[in-house]
């Protein structure tokens, strides 16, 4: 609740209406006149507010808060009028059944009162000197500014003063504030991006902590946008940052897409992974998307109206089949690997704003592995018969786009495959893959091994669809990224070697 | 032409209505947009602050400087706000 007076503010009072017995907690802010400000002397505060809007956006903070800290109770007064020094201009206390929703509720409506809140103060200063704070050039810049912010970014000759004047002029979405979203926000906020739109309806979990680094295990509980808006702002005072606490939906998509510069796609499921998709091509937004699985992650970049876009990745799959297959929802993740690819995900959308991007990455799945710091890129198949993005474009809507026939369900052998298991699983292909200018060794190849080249995933599919399969690379680590890439897409009995065709070669099994 | 001017209520605070010199005025304008109207009284009322600095309100919400207006609009600008 908030209230606007010209009266002074009774602390006592305010503080009694916030008793109620299931409050084991009361943290209260007061800010007061006082007698300096940037070195200068201040005899008196004049506070003026645009008082209808006021009790509006007031009224919105304090509901935003309580929103954010379930169980929270928020009261705030705003003082209008002339203010001597040591009076009370702003009370706001926050009572709650546990001190950290009440802290954390507490520093928000202040913090949000100061951006939004349209009240102004003037200054005087000795010798009939005023000013409106907020409103000379000087102290709206304060310590910052983007000429020392960004110093050591605009001078990379790549950059440049146009550059970061496109960074400050670019406007990004940013869905799913989770693993990936923390650190891809975080380095777009620090590098200038003039407008961020978080979007999340999750609140904080204790087990996202590992990962989440803009998360604090004080915030606990609360609502993740509230929380990382308020850090991005901490951050870099100099970008607007927008916290929207929802679901993206078919109703509110294209209004959340259209207009952006670039969309980063940080979410963990499918069905939002096309929509967001389907929206950016609609609305013709370049789309950043990635997805971690452990210790990997696989980094798309789709431009709008180029082929080869999701649906043919997944070759006309629905989401809900989708949704079945192992991933990160949930699931065992490496932290750093999402760090990486978070990260990876920020440096694309500001190599787009910057005109920085290899063309070629517009084409390829980039598969990133961090137990041998490797980066792979596959071409993505463009489909010309795709529905969606196909030379013959049809008017089918492509969720509806009917699926291949379905591969029979995987069994109970893990994606990894220790060799000693191979000969439990029956019959099987094993589909050898091949790095450029690598041949298989006839003489230690696996019997009946078919040997094809790392990139033909055309026919690595073909081949793993037809029945158990065992993936086998050098290592075994990415035959491992392949293997779960065709998992994913529905390929049900698809297997990668432990320890890769070396397992093989120094005879831990016999071929 | 009656359609391409509309009667609108501009409300001026804190620097702006030092600026001004009143708190409302009332006004016909061919502007369209908040962004057109601000250069109107930029020019006609002696207003020196940047447009880039303000935001502005629309019967009494936020809106952008690009909302169209209509007649009977009561029309804010917002300089840097600063409370607390």
């Amino acid at each position: 609740m908030f209230e606007l007076t010209d009266q002074p503010i009774d602390s006592a009072a305010l503080r009694a209406r916030l008793e109620r017995p299931e409050a084991g907690a009361c943290v209260v802010f007061e800010g007061w006149v006082r007698n300096h400000h940037g070195g200068r002397p201040v005899t008196q505060l004049d506070y003026e507010a645009f008082d209808e809007l006021a009790r509006i956006e007031g009224d919105a903070i304090t509901a935003e808060a309580e929103e954010a800290h379930p169980g929270c109770t928020v009261l705030c007064v705003h003082r209008t009028g002339s203010l001597a020094i040591g009076e009370l201009a702003v009370w706001i206390g926050v009572a709650s059944p546990h001190r950290h929703g009440a802290f954390l509720a507490c520093r928000q409506v202040i913090e949000e009162i100061k951006r939004r809140l349209p009240v102004w103060k003037k200054e005087h200063h000795p010798g009939n000197i005023a000013e409106w704070v907020n409103c000379t050039t000087e102290s709206t810049a304060g310590r910052l500014s983007p000429g020392n912010y960004y110093e050591r970014q605009a001078s990379l000759p790549e950059v440049g003063a146009s550059g970061q004047a496109a960074l400050a002029a670019a406007s990004v979405l940013v869905v799913g504030i989770g693993g990936l979203g923390c650190p891809a926000a975080l380095y777009l906020a620090t590098s200038g991006v003039g407008r961020l739109t978080l979007v999340d309806a999750g609140r904080v979990e204790v087990s996202n902590l590992h990962r989440q680094i803009l998360f604090t295990a004080d915030d606990v509980g609360a609502a993740k946008v509230s929380v990382a808006a308020a850090r991005l702002r901490m951050h870099n005072p100099l970008v607007q940052v927008e916290a929207r606490d929802a679901d993206v939906t078919p109703g509110n998509v294209l209004a959340l897409v259209a207009g952006r510069t670039a969309v980063l796609d940080c979410t963990d499921n499918f069905a939002t992974r096309f929509l967001l998709h389907d929206a950016c091509r609609q609305a013709g937004v370049p789309l950043v998307q990635a997805a971690v699985y452990r210790f990997e992650g696989e980094l798309n970049l789709f431009e709008p109206g180029a082929q080869g876009c999701l649906h043919c990745l997944w070759s006309g799959r629905k989401p809900a089949q989708l949704e079945t297959a192992p991933n990160c929802s949930g699931g065992p993740v490496f932290a750093p690997a999402v760090g990486v690819l978070g990260i990876m995900q920020a440096a694309e959308a500001l190599k787009l704003i910057l005109r920085l991007t290899d063309p070629i990455d517009f084409k390829q799945t980039r598969l990133i592995n961090l137990l041998d710091a490797s980066s792979y890129g596959i071409e993505r198949p463009a489909d010309p018969a795709c529905p969606v993005c196909g030379l013959a474009q049809q008017t089918e809507t492509p969720g509806d786009a009917a699926p291949p026939p379905r591969s029979e369900s995987s069994d109970d052998f893990p994606l990894i495959l220790q060799p000693q298991d191979i000969a439990a699983l029956g019959p099987v292909q094993m589909i050898a893959l091949l790095e450029a200018g690598e041949a298989l060794d006839a003489a230690t190849a696996p019997a009946g091994a078919i040997a094809v080249p790392m990139v033909d995933l055309i026919r690595i599919r073909e081949l793993a669809g037809k029945g158990p399969a065992i993936l086998a690379c050098r290592r075994g680590l990415r035959s491992a990224a392949l293997a779960r890439l065709l998992r994913i897409e529905g390929v049900g009995r698809v297997y990668a070697l432990a320890g890769g065709l070396g397992a093989i070669r120094i005879g831990v099994i016999s071929a | 032409m009656a359609d391409s001017t509309r009667q609108v209520q501009v409300k001026f605070f804190a620097v702006l209505r030092e600026q001004a010199g009143v708190s409302t005025l009332d006004c016909a304008t061919a502007a369209r947009t908040p962004a057109e109207l601000y250069r109107e009284l930029q020019a006609g009322r002696g207003l020196q602050f940047p447009a880039d600095l303000l935001r502005v309100a629309i019967n009494e919400r936020y809106a952008t400087m690009e909302t169209p207006l209509s007649t009977g609009d009561r029309v804010v600008f917002i300089p840097p706000v600063a409370g607390g």
